[in-house]
């Protein structure tokens, strides 16, 4: 089977690297943007199977470029995850309503749980 | 009698309450409406004193309009001091939302991090390595913990709680939480026994959320039960709810504490005897969760016999 691929839009460099250490074991093909402009960039030509996206970010923030990706027919199609540590209900909502599939709140969640997640998405999608 | 004698001298008490909510006395709500009290009176002598002198309308009319000026002055700086205490409510709630949220970034660092050392990457680490690291693990989730409880009161108090809308199985969300405990639970050298009549419990809520409530149940339950003593954790359907309850044949709940035990940040003089940790956020924390669920939550104790706390969930 071929591999899955991944994007990480996260700009903290430690969530990044964890996140891409304990994927790529799990085998999936995982590429990184450390900001929310290089995140829409790498979307649209690496065309991942699944994008886990930081809300905060430099440059353009996770709203911006789910947003911008859900706008584009090209990418819509892309199960997007939102990783974030906020998680009020407002910030859900908004999410949610922007069209992203799930979010997840990173210090409540296991490296092991956000890959269980995503292969769960992956599977249904 | 006694606490009426004691609510009236609260009310009067204004540098109390000044302290309490971090104003001047002379902005105490209290302070205010005693002014105005004054003022009426005061008001309504003069203009009778004055309707006596001068049987002219136009002196009536311009003293009562001056008293009213003056009480629309004064209910301007009632209404002012009560915002500004509102006010530094909503932004101490804020800072700990931003603060917590500063806290997460470095611990969603530290977990994924140890956890990647004890998955991925285990491989020539000696057992006493292993070992260090396991504690660090330990150490980091009493962190996130905290952060996280904090951060829950911070939104509670904000009505900005979200809670996810998970499908579980109380069953064995009661039984991992019970589990977890355990190591708690033996050194306290307290039992702990859970039984859940039926195969499973299905219920709608939030499956992280569900088991913090519970774990603040039981680990205090624990915490305030003597060497030898049991806890049970009792599953119960009742119509279309399921009931349950934390059971502790403990230290009990003194009857002047029980009105209480639910406010924020409240710690039982039991505690200070028996030394235990705690923020006294947990019953807060874990009766939000369960009434924004759907549910009650209650208890009944007695000192030096134990408690009983109660929780419903409406069934899926």
């Amino acid at each position: 089977m071929e591999k899955k691929k991944l994007l990480i839009v996260e700009d903290d460099a430690i969530l990044q690297k964890s996140l891409e250490d304990f994927l790529s074991t799990e085998g999936f093909e995982v590429s990184c943007a450390s900001d929310g402009e290089a995140g829409v960039e790498m979307a649209h030509t690496n065309k991942p199977d699944l994008i886990l996206l930081d809300i905060v970010l430099p440059k353009k923030d996770g709203y911006e470029v789910l947003q911008e990706i859900k706008a584009d027919e090209a990418v819509s199609h892309i199960p997007i995850v939102l990783l974030t540590n906020l998680g009020s209900v407002s910030d859900v909502e908004k999410a949610l309503e922007l069209g992203a599939t799930t979010y997840l709140v990173k210090a409540d969640y296991k490296l092991e749980e956000v890959t269980a997640k995503v292969k769960e998405i992956l599977e249904i999608a | 009698m006694e606490q009426i004698k004691r609510r009236i001298i609260d009310e009067f008490n204004l540098r109390k309450q000044a302290d309490d909510l971090g104003v001047k006395v002379w902005q105490t709500p209290s302070f205010m409406f005693i002014v105005m009290g004054l003022v009426i009176v005061a008001a309504m002598t003069g203009v009778d004193i004055i309707s006596q002198y001068y049987d002219s309308p136009n002196v009536l009319i311009v003293s009562e309009t001056l008293v009213v000026s003056i009480l629309f002055i004064i209910g301007y700086f009632v209404i002012h001091s009560i915002e500004s205490v509102a006010q530094a409510n909503k932004m101490k709630s804020e800072f700990v939302a931003i603060a917590s949220h500063q806290l997460k970034t470095p611990i969603a660092e530290m977990n994924w991090q140890t956890e990647l050392l004890l998955s991925k990457f285990h491989e020539g680490l000696s057992e006493k390595q292993a070992e260090i690291v396991h504690e660090i693990v330990h150490s980091s989730s009493k962190m996130a913990r905290l952060v996280n409880d904090l951060l829950d009161v911070a939104r509670i108090d904000q009505g900005q709680l979200a809670l996810t809308k998970d499908r579980v199985d109380m069953c064995t969300l009661v039984k991992d939480v019970v589990d977890s405990e355990m190591a708690f639970a033996k050194t306290a050298g307290v039992q702990v026994r859970n039984t859940c009549p039926a195969a499973s419990f299905e219920v709608i809520g939030d499956r992280r959320r569900l088991s913090v409530a519970l774990d603040n149940l039981i680990s205090n339950a624990i915490k305030y039960t003597e060497k030898g003593g049991i806890v049970e954790v009792i599953l119960e359907a009742n119509g279309q709810e399921l009931q349950i309850c934390v059971r502790d044949n403990g230290v009990g709940i003194p009857r002047s504490e029980q009105v209480r035990i639910f406010q924020k940040f409240f710690r039982s003089n039991n505690s200070v005897k028996n030394k235990t940790d705690g923020t006294g956020l947990g019953l807060y924390i874990a009766k939000n969760i369960v009434e924004q669920s759907g549910g009650k939550l209650w208890f009944q104790s007695i000192e030096h016999a134990g408690s009983e706390f109660y929780f419903t969930l409406p069934l899926a």
